[in-house]
């Protein structure tokens, strides 16, 4: 009896020996990141509207409130009589259209689920730093549909950054803060994607795609999940009026200079005349003088310059280089309040 | 239409590249991260294993980043509407460089110097904007130096530790850097390296994003030591332009430093501008046995110089066999003009192989060069 047990033990623990190294093979590098990505999935919804022609009826979308609410990407596709979202279970359900921003490229859907669904949280705080590897999940290409999932990608987190970047050639009026990637998500239908940090938090949205006005490549991007949160909540148009009027509040500043106009706001900022007693008069400023950069700023053109002017302040000192013939100057100019 | 379905091809391809090179790329970094640490048997986590590279990732990026310029131009391209080759804007947003010299030499890329802009301004990492001027170019791999002219003498530039190319193996980590984006602070992508010795040997591969957002940056190692200069390539062409239709794809190159120090010290002159080797041949794989057989010579061309006619068969060029299309451009990309070797051919395809020494001379200079760059695609 004695003798059985003890050899029910010792084959007990010849088999864990035996096959201990491969159940840690097994739990090796794809479980961890698999485990990730399934955790994952659920949370995801693939978003389709109407396409017409060159524009594509689909996009993604996650799921954001145990009752059905879903951010997507804001798009034309939208606007067709019916949306439709599919969860990961391949179930499928009508949407309505609750909040839409164009500046953002943000829409946001409510369905009606009849069982409380997998969310991700929205964090008001900088989800994910510079370097950290994340996963990009999205139905680029319409790849998936019904209960397929949505596909993977991995890559770091490149920058959090902001940016002027422009769409389809027209300047986008948001200059907030995005988070790049270096995964390659700006293809077709992957906007509305979840980017997500190896603990599963939500770094952001995979953005519309857009053109980076610095380089002219596209850029691989995630709108912060902070930007999400305000939009969900609707807090986020009234922040920025807010903001918009603080800066009005303060006194804004000018030089005096008048630029010569080719009638293209992107010819570079020489200056045509400098009005009398203005702070550029003061400095002698000139006429064809070109101005290289505005209170640290860099001034390459007409528009930069008129972007880089909007920023002074009354009374506050700023540098100013211009290029007179060969030579660099460097000037210390205060603004004066704008008239 | 055609273009709307050629965007869509090449969106796939992307993708197709992408997701390609990055299963092997992780694979192959998964299994060199098990062999640089061997895990503890039970109590491995991939995930925290390879959250712990980010902080590597982060302070090789810090170290490298005190090299790191800015580079601002103006002026180069706008004033010929704005367009170069298809690219547009080039040489006008902010650009990537890299100290190479305490005493203010930068390296960058050609991309970013298409034009000769009439002001250059670098951003060294303490935020002081200097004058510099364009020095030597190398049109072959695609670098040029510039020299701060206003550096106090008691200012001296950071320079970075420069990774030995024997070093360098195919499967290490990589980080490609860049301030193209608009940012100061630099955007990182990380990749491994994919090959060495690419384009006529002259360039390492990697599968981290290349761009115009880095061009001109660096491909740094895990220690944040430089392995190469980012530069677009294109193995099939040769014009300043070619390469950045592979941008951000999963294939990118960059030119190593390590072994670069002769050319550096010649791209410091000004008048010095390395070219492509100008052979002037149109040939075709010889239908009726070994060579490539001779359609069109252009004149005063090395060829033509060497006597080469059409219907000749050229064997080898400075020893090594020239057969079809592919070899004969990967041994031609190897040399520079300027440079002695033999051309190896048979008259009319018969009788013996005759052998002629020959000094490559440069593509002719068209009127207008800009036009003649072969416009990439960008979108």
């Amino acid at each position: 009896m004695k003798n059985s047990s003890i050899l029910k033990i010792s084959i007990g623990m010849f088999c864990c020996l035996m096959f201990w190294p491969l159940t840690v093979i097994a739990q090796t590098p794809p479980s961890a990141m698999a485990n990730l990505i399934d955790r994952c999935q659920p949370k995801m919804a693939k978003v389709i509207g109407a396409g017409t022609g060159s524009i594509d009826g689909y996009a993604t979308g996650f799921v954001v409130s145990p009752d059905g609410l879903v951010l997507t990407t804001q798009g034309v596709f939208l606007d067709g009589p019916q949306v439709k979202i599919e969860l990961a279970d391949g179930k499928s359900y009508p949407a309505t259209i609750l909040r839409r921003n164009r500046t953002l490229q943000l829409a946001l859907l409510r369905i009606s689920p009849t069982e409380e669904l997998d969310h991700f949280v929205l964090s008001e705080s900088d989800v994910g730093r510079k370097g950290d590897w994340v996963i990009a999940l999205s139905n680029a290409f319409k790849v998936a549909s019904k209960s397929e999932p949505v596909s993977a990608m991995i890559g770091v987190i490149s920058l959090r950054s902001s940016m002027e970047a422009k769409l389809n050639q027209r300047d986008v009026a948001y200059k907030g803060p995005l988070v790049l990637i270096d995964a390659i998500t700006s293809n077709p239908g992957a906007s509305g994607g979840a980017v997500v940090t190896f603990d599963g938090d939500l770094v952001g949205m995979i953005g519309k795609l857009i053109n980076s006005s610095e380089t002219n490549t596209r850029i691989n991007y995630a709108v912060p999940a902070a930007v999400l949160k305000e939009f969900v909540e609707g807090t986020l148009e009234t922040q920025q009026s807010a903001v918009n009027s603080a800066t009005k509040k303060q006194s804004r500043g000018e030089l005096g200079i008048v630029l010569f106009k080719m009638g293209d706001r992107s010819d570079p900022a020489y200056i045509d005349r400098v009005r009398r007693g203005s702070p550029a008069a003061k400095q002698k400023l000139k006429p064809d003088d070109m101005i290289v950069s505005l209170a640290g700023k860099k001034v390459g053109s007409v528009k930069e310059y008129q972007l880089a002017e909007k920023e002074l302040i009354a009374g506050e000192n700023v540098t100013i280089i211009v290029k007179r013939g060969l030579e660099i100057i460097r000037l210390q100019i205060t603004p004066q309040p704008k008239q | 239409m055609l273009q709307y379905i050629s965007s869509l091809f090449s969106d796939r391809l992307r993708l197709m590249c992408v997701s390609a090179t990055g299963f092997v790329w992780l694979a192959t970094s998964l299994c060199s991260l098990a062999q640089e640490k061997p895990p503890v048997a039970g109590k491995i986590n991939t995930l925290e294993v390879m959250q712990s590279t980010s902080a590597m990732f982060r302070s090789a990026a810090a170290k490298m980043e005190l090299s790191l310029v800015t580079i601002e131009s103006w002026g180069g391209v706008r004033a010929r509407e704005g367009k170069i080759g298809g690219i547009r804007k080039q040489g006008e947003g902010n650009t990537t460089g890299i100290a190479i010299s305490t005493d203010g030499y930068i390296i960058t890329s050609t991309f970013n110097f298409i034009t000769r802009p009439p002001i250059i301004m670098v951003v060294t990492r303490d935020n002081k904007r200097h004058t510099a001027k364009l020095q030597g170019r190398d049109d072959l791999r695609k670098i040029c130096l510039l020299k701060i002219t206003d550096l106090d003498p008691n200012e001296s530039l950071v320079v970075p530790e420069i990774a030995p190319l024997d070093k360098i193996k195919v499967g290490h980590w990589a980080v490609s850097m860049g301030v193209g984006y608009g940012d100061r602070s630099p955007a990182i992508s990380l990749g491994i390296i994919s090959a060495k010795n690419r384009i006529g040997g002259r360039a390492i591969q990697t599968d981290a994003n290349i761009s115009p957002a880095n061009y001109g940056g660096p491909l740094i190692d895990i220690d944040g030591r430089v392995m190469g200069i980012c530069v677009p390539m294109n193995p099939q062409s040769q014009a300043i332009g070619a390469g950045v239709e592979w941008y951000d794809s999963g294939i990118g190159f960059a030119i190593p430093l390590d072994g670069a120090e002769k050319l550096l010290e010649r791209l410091k002159d000004s008048n010095i501008k390395i070219e492509p080797a100008f052979l002037g041949v149109m040939a075709d794989a010889n239908p009726s046995g070994e060579g490539m057989w001779i359609e069109q010579v252009v004149p005063e061309s090395t060829a033509a110089k060497a006597g080469l006619e059409i219907g000749d068969v050229l064997v080898a060029i400075g020893g090594k066999p020239v057969s079809d299309q592919m070899s004969f451009k990967q041994v031609l990309i190897a040399f520079e003009a300027g440079q002695k070797t033999t051309l190896e051919y048979l008259v009319q395809g018969e009788g013996d192989i005759v052998e002629k020494n020959i000094t490559f001379v440069p593509p002719p200079v068209s009127k207008d060069t800009i036009d003649q760059l072969e416009p990439p695609e960008i979108r």
